[in-house]
């Protein structure tokens, strides 16, 4: 029984191939609302799984794929350039390293809180993705570069949500990463280092392709202030859970 | 005291956010505002010093709650404190006029004010995870203050070089942290210092030892922040951004990694073989620095690989064991470095106003190359060169400490400094002058004097940063290698510079060209220096690479 619960929580914390699912799911979903609630919804399913089987998973073979998978996805994320996908992919790498923390037996809040910090920054970005589709017509980077001179309040937001995807001080995934890093194996701790580094460079990349390079011209109207102010309370709110969290994570 | 070090890089971060929230308002005006507030920093600094100086309460340690969030005052976060915001405050002040006609001017002290604050949090920091916090930050703003003008591609090129080798350099430490946790299971410095000196010998993942282990871990994390070979690419290719970035950079960021091993070094002191490592490739990254500096042709690269040779000696004293001596070099290679590039532009507008160059005897000899028609004798200048650094260097560190030459490391230091002695005697003893007997004793009596003045200064700056001297002793005997090898490598390192010299001295005497002879051997040799040994195109290469995977692997799996 435990057994076939893990493998239907691959599904939802996915590790590669059962990740496939998710990933065209998410492409396939065009609706905003029903992607946001995907993104949310799914790896919380995987938890609340774990939770009710009150399963302890554990072992070599289930922490290497984990690991692998992680950085798989973290390595594809290279070369996306629909942002939509990118978050995905993101989710797709993040989300594995939940199995590495249920392994140190974590309590269900903690849990369910780290799987949010994992969460954030795909559901960030997934809000990016619709702001830049609305104006650019598509999410692309590398399509329309130069915004930040032009669209500033929406580079601005993209920067930001690009560092939390990074998993950068003082954003939720940088305490989660730190969190299981805590109670990682040598090998695990190299694959989730090297994880973090791709996510970097991937998002490295995502920047050079939207904010920067010679500029576009006024293409489309920037960001509300309104917008703008929301986003950023809700990356503050964010910040602040992050940190409370961590008073009992690290 | 230790309430008012919060306000340090506290200040900053608050001048960061009151810039971008009043940067619409105010305008222009607003770099003012950042300035302002700088100044208090240093004020504030300032002050920290003085009293930690002048009072007896040694190193003092604070958190906010238990867990992460603390800062502490002692000797190395109460002067770097004071050297960061001081060359900031000149950066900023500087800025003001720079950077008027540059687009985000608002943004660009928004940034500088960040920068600050993460530097000053990194110096100051009381625990692991805001050593980690402030480590991580200074490689993002950095990247985002070279992007600065967000549209040439060079600069965001370069920018990105930059961000991934910080990032690089970011994950070792993270792992340290880590293994320092599960090994101590303490994240405070003090906590965590006091329990690695009662129980070095603590084991990690497959037996290794914690110390060893995280000592190169630190020791990577270093080498990546402070350009060393071969993670030093980013450093001479970073001029596209602003010039006052490019000061700071220079002046104060670069020098993250001799701060963090100094922070570690309770650590590196159980350390031996990683204090040799440190040794090494901070010679190699001397050496390449020093020689790629040479053959560049780009001004602006050129100081950029002359900052890499530089961080290579810092990292080489380190390795040495003189662990104060890297703080006060990179102080002063700072000070020396800031002061150059924010002088750059004034010195090329006074070259355009006039163009003659002064016709002095020094221009002569230094760049027509005309010697001296009356000389002393060879035969003297030869022994008072040889002779006089050595006599004057071990006079002035017998002066400050007397068991200065019972270490490795300082024989070693001493040994640079002969060398340099030398060649300031051999370089300048056929300058033109009507009465070379003066100049020559003038030159000794300059050398003489910079030479007792540093030793006094350096001596009282270890034992301030150090003061225990039992600690000192152990930095330098952990540094040590086994006696006979180190005599045997002194000779062989003094024979081949001396046979350097008489190299060099020959061939000028036959007036040799540069390029006679060994042909091929040279032009190969030339091709490595201007290919700057092709680091920058194998990382190119393998970068390629790795994109054009992803990219097949995503094809094949259809994006999903």
């Amino acid at each position: 029984m435990s057994g076939l619960l893990i493998i239907l929580a691959a599904f939802f914390l996915p590790l590669f191939p059962a990740s496939l699912v998710f990933n065209r799911l998410a492409a396939g979903t065009t609706n905003p609302f029903a992607r946001l609630a995907l993104f949310i919804v799914w790896p919380q399913i995987g938890v609340a799984l774990i939770l009710w089987g009150d399963l302890a998973p554990a072992g070599t073979v289930l922490a290497t794929w984990a690991t692998l998978s992680a950085i798989f996805y973290a390595f594809r994320m290279l070369t996306v350039r629909e942002v939509g996908r990118w978050a995905a992919m993101l989710a797709s790498s993040a989300w594995p390293l939940v199995w590495l923390f249920v392994m140190q037996g974590p309590s269900g809040s903690d849990l369910i809180a780290f799987t949010l910090a994992m969460t954030v920054a795909p559901v960030l970005m997934l809000l990016v993705r619709d702001a830049l589709a609305r104006r650019l017509e598509a999410a692309y980077t590398g399509l329309r570069g130069g915004l930040a001179r032009d669209l500033p309040r929406l580079s601005g937001v993209i920067a930001v949500v690009t560092l939390a995807a990074m998993a950068l001080p003082l954003f939720p995934g940088f305490f989660a990463l730190l969190a299981v890093l805590s109670g990682a194996t040598l090998g695990v701790a190299i694959g989730i280092l090297l994880t973090w580094l791709l996510w970097s460079w991937a998002g490295a990349r995502l920047l050079q392709g939207t904010i920067f390079g010679p500029r576009s011209g006024p293409i489309a109207d920037d960001l509300p202030r309104s917008t703008t102010w929301l986003v950023a309370g809700l990356v503050v709110v964010m910040v602040a859970a992050g940190l409370i969290w961590t008073g009992g994570a690290v | 005291m230790i309430e008012l070090q919060w306000l340090i890089p506290l200040l900053p971060f608050l001048a960061a956010l009151l810039v971008h929230l009043l940067g619409g308002r105010m305008g222009k005006r607003v770099a003012r505002l950042s300035v302002g507030i700088n100044l208090l920093v240093v004020v504030i600094a300032a002050f920290q010093l003085t009293a930690y100086i002048a009072g007896d309460t040694g190193p003092q340690w604070m958190g906010l709650a238990n867990g992460w969030g603390s800062l502490q005052l002692d000797p190395l976060s109460a002067i770097m404190a004071l050297v960061v915001s001081g060359i900031s405050l000149v950066v900023h002040i500087y800025s003001i006029r720079y950077m008027i006609e540059e687009p985000g001017y608002g943004r660009f002290f928004m940034l500088l004010d960040l920068m600050t604050g993460s530097i000053l949090l990194m110096v100051m920091a009381g625990d692991l995870i805001t050593l980690l916090i402030a480590w991580h930050l200074i490689g993002v703003v950095l990247y985002f203050l070279l992007a600065h003008n967000t549209e040439p591609p060079n600069a965001q090129r370069y920018a990105f070089w930059t961000f991934i080798t910080y990032r690089l350099g970011d994950l070792p430490l993270v792992l340290a942290a880590v293994i320092l946790f599960q090994a101590y299971g303490v994240l405070d410095f003090p906590t965590l210092f006091e329990r690695i000196a009662e129980s070095p010998d603590v084991r990690t993942f497959m037996n290794l030892p914690v110390t060893g282990t995280v000592a190169f871990l630190v020791a990577l994390s270093a080498f990546a922040k402070s350009a060393q070979f071969p993670f030093h690419t980013w450093l001479p290719y970073t001029m596209e951004g602003p010039t006052p970035v490019s000061a700071l950079m220079h002046a104060g960021i670069v020098n993250a990694g001799g701060i963090i091993i100094n922070r570690f070094a309770p650590v590196f002191v159980h350390s031996g073989e990683i204090l040799h490592l440190l040794f090494v490739v901070g010679l190699v990254t001397a050496l390449i620095g020093s020689v790629l500096m040479l053959t560049q042709n780009d001004i602006k690269k050129s100081l950029g690989y002359s900052t890499m040779g530089q961080m290579g000696f810092m990292i080489m004293e380190t390795g040495a064991g003189a662990f104060a001596l890297a703080i006060f070099h990179l102080i002063a290679h700072g000070l020396f470095k800031g002061t150059m590039f924010l002088g750059a532009g004034n010195v090329i507008g006074a070259a355009r106003k006039h163009d003659g160059v002064p016709n002095d005897p020094l221009y002569d000899f230094l760049v027509e190359r005309k010697s001296a028609p009356a000389r002393l004798p060879w035969l003297i200048i030869g022994a008072v060169t040889l002779i006089v650094p050595l006599v004057i260097l071990v006079m002035a560190h017998a002066w400050v400490a007397e068991d200065f030459f019972q270490k490795q490391g300082a024989i070693v230091l001493l040994f640079f400094g002969w060398i340099t002695g030398v060649q300031v005697l051999f370089a300048t003893h056929r300058l033109d002058s009507e009465n070379p007997v003066r100049m020559m004793a003038l030159i000794i009596l300059s050398f003489a004097l910079i030479v007792v003045g540093y030793s006094f200064v350096g001596h009282s700056f270890e034992t301030f940063l150090y003061p225990d001297a039992a600690f000192r002793d152990s930095l330098y005997s952990a540094a040590g290698i086994d006696a006979v090898t180190f005599d045997m490598l002194v000779i062989l390192l003094a024979l081949i510079v001396v046979l350097g010299w008489m190299g060099a001295y020959l061939t000028n005497v036959r007036r040799q060209r540069v390029d006679e002879g060994h042909g091929n051997a040279r032009l190969t040799l030339y091709s490595l220096f201007s290919r700057e040994f092709y680091v920058a195109d194998v990382y190119d290469r393998m970068t390629v690479t790795l994109l054009d995977f992803s990219k097949r692997l995503n094809v094949w799996l259809k994006w999903s």
